[in-house]
C-alpha cells in the first residue's frame, strides 16, 4: 500500500537544486545533510518536490505568521499531538537529578543556510549576547529569578546550568519562544558586537544607528522579530530562507528553499518539499478574504478564519478549489471577566475578594443567550478551566456556577453583604450605591462589547449596575499597576497550555489582572506595589515554585493538579463560554496537512504539523 | 513679486518649525509609550520580561527625558543629519521606511487630483452655463451621490464587484513581482491596471465637491456686466466664458490647493487599508496605535511640509490668475 502510494518522482533532493550541484555551486545532498538528519514521518505519505505556497501577512508587522510557518526550529519541538517534546536541532538531552543542569547534544554536521557549520559556539554566542543587559529582552536567558549559564563541552555538546532547579525549561525551548537561542550566527553577528569587534560602536554610528545595540537589532535580530526577515544575509536554520525581504514598503515577502535543511522524509528525501513561499503583505482583511475565496491562498488560518467568514468560505469551496479543516483553539474561554481583587478602594476590594459575590455574578449571566446571539450557537457555557481536550480537564471546574439561576444569584449576592435598595438594585452594606465599571477593548475583539452589552442587561435584571468602559489598549495596561479598576476582560489563554500559561488559575504574572499586586509579590518585578496574597494564593505559588524546580514530568502534573484544585475552590475569575472550533483553508491539492489542528500561540500552529513535509500533489 | 515670495518662504520655515513642535507633542499625549505596548505584547504572548532589560531599552530610546530634550534630539537629527530617528516597531531607521511609501502616496494622490480637475472642470462649467438642463441635473445627481458614498465603502463595493464579475481581486498598486521592477512600459501598464480603482475612489468625492463649487461661483460671475461687455464686443461664447469668468471662478479652488495634498493623504487612510495600497496612510495609522513616535512624527511632519508647499503653490497660482493679489503685496 505504502509502496504503491509513493510517487515515482521522489528523489533525494529538489530538482531545482540539481543544476547547482552539477555546476559545483552546491555540494551534493549527502554532504549538505548532517550525519543523522532528522527523519520526519509524513502525515499521509511521501510527497513530491516543487511549487509555491501562497499565504498572506496582515500588514508589515505580522511576523507571527512567519514564525508559525518558517521559523519554528528550536533545539527541541512539540510532537503533533502536543503531548511530548521531541528532538530537533538537539538529537538528545539529559537532565540532572536536581533539574539544574541540562545537557544537550546537537546533530553532527548541521549547517546554516550559507553552508557554514552550526555548532555550540553559535548557541554560546546567543546566550552571551542575550545576557547583555542593554540588549533585547532575552526570555529565559535573562530571567532574574533563575539565571542560566552555558558550558560548552565540544562542538556538539553543551550544558545549560541554572542557579535553581528548572522544571519548565524544556517547554520553553519547545514553544515558539525557544527559537531565540538558535537564531544567532556567531560568524555573521559578532561583527556588530563590541566584544568581538572593537570598532562596532563607531561603525554603528557610521551606518546611521545611535548605538551598537540598535545596529545589531537591525541586522541580526533575535527570535521572530519582524526585522529579522528584512535581512537576507542573516544566516538561518529554517526550511526556507528569505529571498525578497520584509521591509516597510514591501507588498510581498518571499522565501526559497534552504539547500542545507537538515531534515529528510522516511525515504531519505531532503525536505522541504515545497520550493518557495510567497506571502502577500496586506493591511486589508477584505482583500485577504477575497484572495482566499478566489483560490489564491494555498494555506492560511490567521486573520481570515473568523466566525463571520465561515459560511462565506464554506460556500466558496468548490469555486475556489480549497477545503476547510478544523482547528481546536487552546483558549478555554471567549471572554474572561476579571474582578480586581487588589482594588485600591478597600470597600471594593473586600467585595470583589468575596467568593459569594463572584458566584452570584456568575449565576446571573445567561450564557445560553450570549452563545446564541454572539456566537451563532457555537460553544457551550464554560468557566475559565482546562479544555475538554486537556489532560487536566475537570468537568466540575469547567461547569461550576455556569447555570443561569436568578434566585441562586440573589442568594449569593446577599451572602456577599450586598443589600437590595428600593429601586431593586443592590447597594453596599452601608447603603452607598454600587456601580461596577468593566474595561474592554473593542478594537481587539469586537465580540467583547457585544457580549458585555448582553451581560449588562442580564446583571441589570439581577440588580447589579454595570458600566462598559471601552478604552485603548495602552490605557488598559497603564491602569493595571495603578490598581484603580473594577474589572477587565481578556481572552481565555491557558485552556490547553495549562502549565505554561496558568494566569487565570493562579496569580502568576502581569496578565493575572484579577490579582495584579499578588502576582508582583510572586515574581518580584514591581516590589513597590506588591502585596502579600491570600493564603490559598500563596499556597499555589509555593506549589508552582516546586513545579518549576521539578524534573519529573509526572510529579509536575501532580503539582499542577493541586494548583488547579485551589483555583477551582477559590474561583477567582468568571468565564462565559468555550470557544467553538475555528478552521483553516487549504487548496485541495495541498497534502500532508492533518484534518484537525490545535491552535495556540506557544504551540505555533501550523508549524508543529511540519509544513516542510506539506506538498502539492500533481493533478 | 520677489518680496512676496521671500516673505512667504520665511513664513514657511516658521510654520514648519511650529508644525514639528506640535506634531511631536501630540504623539506623546496618549498615556504610556511604545515600550508599554511592546511589553504588553510580550507579556500577552507568555514571554517573561526582565524589568532591568526594559529599563535599559527605555534609556536607549531616550524615554523619560523631558519633552524639550527629546524634541531637540529629534529635530536636530533631522536638520543636521537628515536623520528622522528610529522606528521602534520596525527597529529600523525611519528614513528607510517612509520615502517609498510617501512617493506612492504623492504619485497616487497627484493622479487623483489631476483626474479630479480634468473631470470636474468641464462638467462644472457645463453645468453652470447650461443651468437646469438635463446635463446639469445629471451632473448634480452624480455629484451628490459621489459626495454621499463613503470612500472606504465605495472601495469595498468595487472590490466585491470586481471579484464577482471578473474573478479578480483588486488591491495593491502592482502585480506580484512587479513592485520592485524598474519603471518600464510594462510596469506603467501594470500600475495603471491596478491604480484605476483607488484613483476612481479617491477622486469621486473631490470631483463632486469641485463641480458644485465651480458651478456656484461661475453662476455668480456669469451675471456680471463684464461678461455682457465681452459678449457685446463680439467675443465668441467659448472665449467669453473661458477667458474671464472661469478664471475668477477658479479662485476659491486654487486657494485651497494647499489643503488638497494633506487632505487626500488623511482621507485616503481607510481606503488605503481597504485596498491595501502601499502608501503612507496605513503606516501612519499603525505607528499611531503602537505609539511608534518617531515614525508617526516624521509622517505628520512631512504632511505638514506638504501643506505648506501646497499653500505656496496655490499662492503663486493665485497671484498669476488674479492680479489683485499681486498688487496687494506691493
Amino acid at each position: 500500500m505504502l509502496a504503491a502510494a509513493a510517487p515515482a518522482l521522489a528523489q533525494q533532493q529538489s530538482p531545482v537544486l540539481d543544476a547547482l550541484v552539477e555546476s559545483g555551486e552546491l555540494p551534493p545532498v549527502a554532504e549538505r545533510l548532517p550525519a543523522n538528519p532528522l527523519v520526519v514521518t509524513p502525515v499521509e505519505g511521501v510527497g513530491t518536490y516543487g511549487g509555491t505556497w501562497r499565504s498572506a501577512l496582515r500588514g508589515g508587522l505580522d511576523n507571527a505568521w512567519i514564525a508559525r510557518t518558517v521559523a519554528y526550529d528550536g533545539l527541541v519541538r512539540y510532537d503533533r499531538e502536543w503531548k511530548q517534546i521531541i528532538p530537533n536541532l538537539a538529537e538528545s538531552w539529559e537532565v540532572s537529578a536536581d533539574a539544574k543542569t541540562y545537557t544537550f547534544k546537537l546533530r553532527e554536521g548541521l549547517k546554516w543556510n550559507n553552508g557554514k557549520p552550526f555548532t555550540t559556539a553559535d548557541i554560546a554566542f546567543a546566550v552571551e549576547l542575550l545576557k547583555e543587559p542593554s540588549y533585547s529582552v532575552g526570555g529565559f536567558v535573562k530571567n532574574p529569578n533563575n539565571p542560566v549559564d552555558i558550558e560548552v563541552v565540544d562542538d556538539t555538546t553543551f550544558k545549560f546550568v541554572f542557579e535553581k532547579p528548572n522544571g519548565v525549561i524544556m517547554d520553553e525551548l519547545a514553544s515558539v519562544n525557544g527559537f531565540s537561542i538558535v537564531s544567532l550566527n556567531k560568524e555573521y553577528c559578532s561583527q556588530f558586537y563590541p566584544k568581538y569587534n572593537p570598532d562596532a560602536a563607531e561603525q554603528a554610528k557610521a551606518a546611521g544607528f545611535e548605538t551598537w545595540e540598535l545596529w545589531m537589532t537591525d541586522r541580526c535580530s533575535w527570535a521572530t522579530e519582524t526585522i529579522r526577515w528584512a535581512n537576507p544575509e542573516l544566516p538561518m536554520m529554517n526550511a526556507w530562507k528569505v529571498k525578497e525581504p520584509l521591509t516597510g514598503s514591501a507588498t510581498r515577502v518571499t522565501f526559497e528553499r534552504n539547500p542545507y535543511y537538515w531534515k529528510v522524509d522516511t525515504e531519505g528525501n531532503q525536505l522541504p518539499y515545497i520550493d518557495n513561499l510567497e506571502m502577500r503583505v496586506s493591511d486589508s482583511v477584505e482583500e485577504l478574504t477575497l484572495l482566499a475565496l478566489n483560490g489564491e491562498i494555498d494555506f492560511q488560518d490567521r486573520h481570515i478564519a473568523t466566525v463571520a467568514n465561515q459560511p462565506l468560505f464554506y460556500d466558496g469551496q468548490e469555486a475556489g478549489d480549497y477545503r476547510m479543516g478544523e482547528e481546536i483553539q487552546s483558549s478555554s474561554n471567549t471572554m474572561v471577566i476579571q474582578f480586581n481583587l487588589n482594588h485600591v478602594d478597600p470597600k471594593r476590594r473586600e467585595l470583589f475578594q468575596n467568593k459569594d459575590f463572584r458566584i452570584g455574578i456568575s449565576h446571573a449571566i445567561d450564557r445560553a443567550e450570549i452563545i446564541d446571539v454572539v456566537f451563532t450557537g457555537q460553544g457551550e457555557p464554560f468557566q475559565v478551566a482546562p479544555r475538554p481536550e486537556s489532560p487536566f480537564y475537570n468537568e466540575e471546574y469547567a461547569k461550576q456556577y455556569t447555570e443561569f439561576d436568578p434566585a441562586l444569584a440573589a442568594q449569593h449576592l446577599e451572602a456577599a453583604g450586598l443589600i437590595k435598595g428600593g429601586d431593586g438594585m443592590y447597594t453596599f452594606a452601608d447603603g452607598s450605591p454600587l456601580v461596577i465599571t468593566i474595561d474592554t477593548i473593542a478594537s481587539l475583539r469586537p465580540e467583547w462589547p457585544d457580549m458585555l452589552e448582553l451581560i449588562q442587561l442580564q446583571l441589570q435584571a439581577a440588580g447589579i449596575k454595570l458600566e462598559i468602559n471601552n478604552i485603548d489598549r495602552t490605557l488598559y495596561y497603564e491602569k493595571r499597576p495603578l490598581g484603580d479598576y473594577d474589572a477587565q476582560v481578556w481572552g481565555g489563554d491557558g485552556g490547553l497550555d495549562v502549565v505554561q500559561e496558568p494566569r487565570y488559575y493562579m496569580a502568576s504574572g502581569d496578565e493575572s489582572v484579577w490579582a495584579y499586586r499578588w502576582a508582583q509579590w510572586f515574581n518580584g518585578s514591581r516590589p513597590e506595589i506588591a502585596e502579600e496574597p491570600a493564603e490559598w494564593a500563596k499556597q499555589q505559588m509555593d506549589l508552582y515554585n516546586q513545579l518549576r524546580g521539578e524534573g519529573d514530568p509526572d510529579k509536575r502534573t501532580e503539582l499542577m493538579k493541586q494548583i488547579l484544585t485551589l483555583g477551582q475552590e477559590n474561583f477567582p475569575v468568571i468565564g462565559v463560554s468555550l470557544p467553538g472550533n475555528t478552521y483553516y483553508i487549504a487548496k485541495n491539492n495541498m497534502r500532508n496537512i492533518p484534518p484537525t489542528l490545535f491552535q495556540a500561540y506557544l504551540f505555533p500552529t501550523p508549524a508543529p504539523y511540519d509544513p516542510f513535509q506539506w506538498y502539492f500533489a500533481a493533478e | 513679486m520677489l518680496r512676496f515670495v521671500t516673505s512667504r518662504l520665511i513664513a514657511m520655515v516658521l510654520t514648519i518649525w511650529a508644525v514639528s513642535f506640535v506634531a511631536f507633542a501630540i504623539i506623546q499625549l496618549p498615556p504610556g509609550d511604545y515600550l508599554t505596548t511592546y511589553m504588553a505584547t510580550l507579556a500577552a504572548n507568555g514571554d517573561r520580561v526582565d524589568p532591568a532589560a526594559i529599563e535599559a531599552l527605555r534609556r536607549q530610546y531616550g524615554f523619560g527625558e523631558p519633552y524639550l530634550v527629546q524634541y531637540w534630539k529629534w529635530v536636530s537629527g533631522i536638520v543636521l543629519r537628515g536623520d528622522f530617528g528610529q522606528s521602534f516597531e520596525w527597529k529600523a531607521p525611519v528614513t528607510t521606511l517612509i520615502w517609498g511609501r510617501l512617493g506612492n502616496s504623492i504619485l497616487l494622490e497627484g493622479l487623483a487630483v489631476i483626474v479630479m480637475w480634468l473631470v470636474a472642470l468641464p462638467i462644472g462649467i457645463y453645468a453652470a452655463v447650461r443651468k437646469y438642463s438635463l446635463g446639469d441635473y445629471l451632473a448634480t445627481i452624480g455629484g451628490f451621490i459621489g459626495l454621499a458614498i463613503p470612500n472606504f465603502f465605495f472601495a469595498l463595493i468595487l472590490m466585491y464587484l470586481s471579484f464577482v464579475w471578473f474573478g479578480e481581486t483588486i488591491g495593491g498598486l502592482f502585480s506580484p513581482g512587479m513592485e520592485n521592477a524598474r519603471w518600464s512600459l510594462e510596469r506603467i501598464w501594470d500600475f495603471a491596471s491596478h491604480a484605476w480603482a483607488p484613483i476612481l475612489v479617491l477622486s469621486t468625492a473631490g470631483t463632486a465637491e469641485l463641480i458644485r463649487i465651480l458651478r456656484a461661483n461661475l453662476l455668480d460671475e456669469l451675471k456680471k456686466p463684464y461678461v455682457t461687455t465681452a459678449r457685446a464686443k463680439g467675443l465668441s461664447e467659448t472665449r467669453a466664458i473661458l477667458k474671464y469668468p472661469v478664471r475668477v471662478a477658479l479662485n476659491p479652488l486654487v486657494s485651497t490647493i494647499g489643503w488638497l495634498l494633506p487632505a487626500l493623504v488623511s482621507s485616503s487612510v481607510i481606503v488605503s487599508v481597504v485596498l491595501n495600497l502601499p502608501t503612507a496612510g496605513p503606516l501612519l495609522l499603525r505607528s499611531l496605535t503602537s505609539q511608534d513616535m518617531y515614525l508617526a512624527g516624521a509622517i505628520i511632519m512631512l504632511l505638514g511640509i506638504l501643506t505648506v508647499i501646497g499653500t505656496l503653490i496655490s499662492d503663486l497660482i493665485l497671484a498669476w490668475i488674479d492680479p489683485r493679489i499681486r498688487y496687494g503685496s506691493r
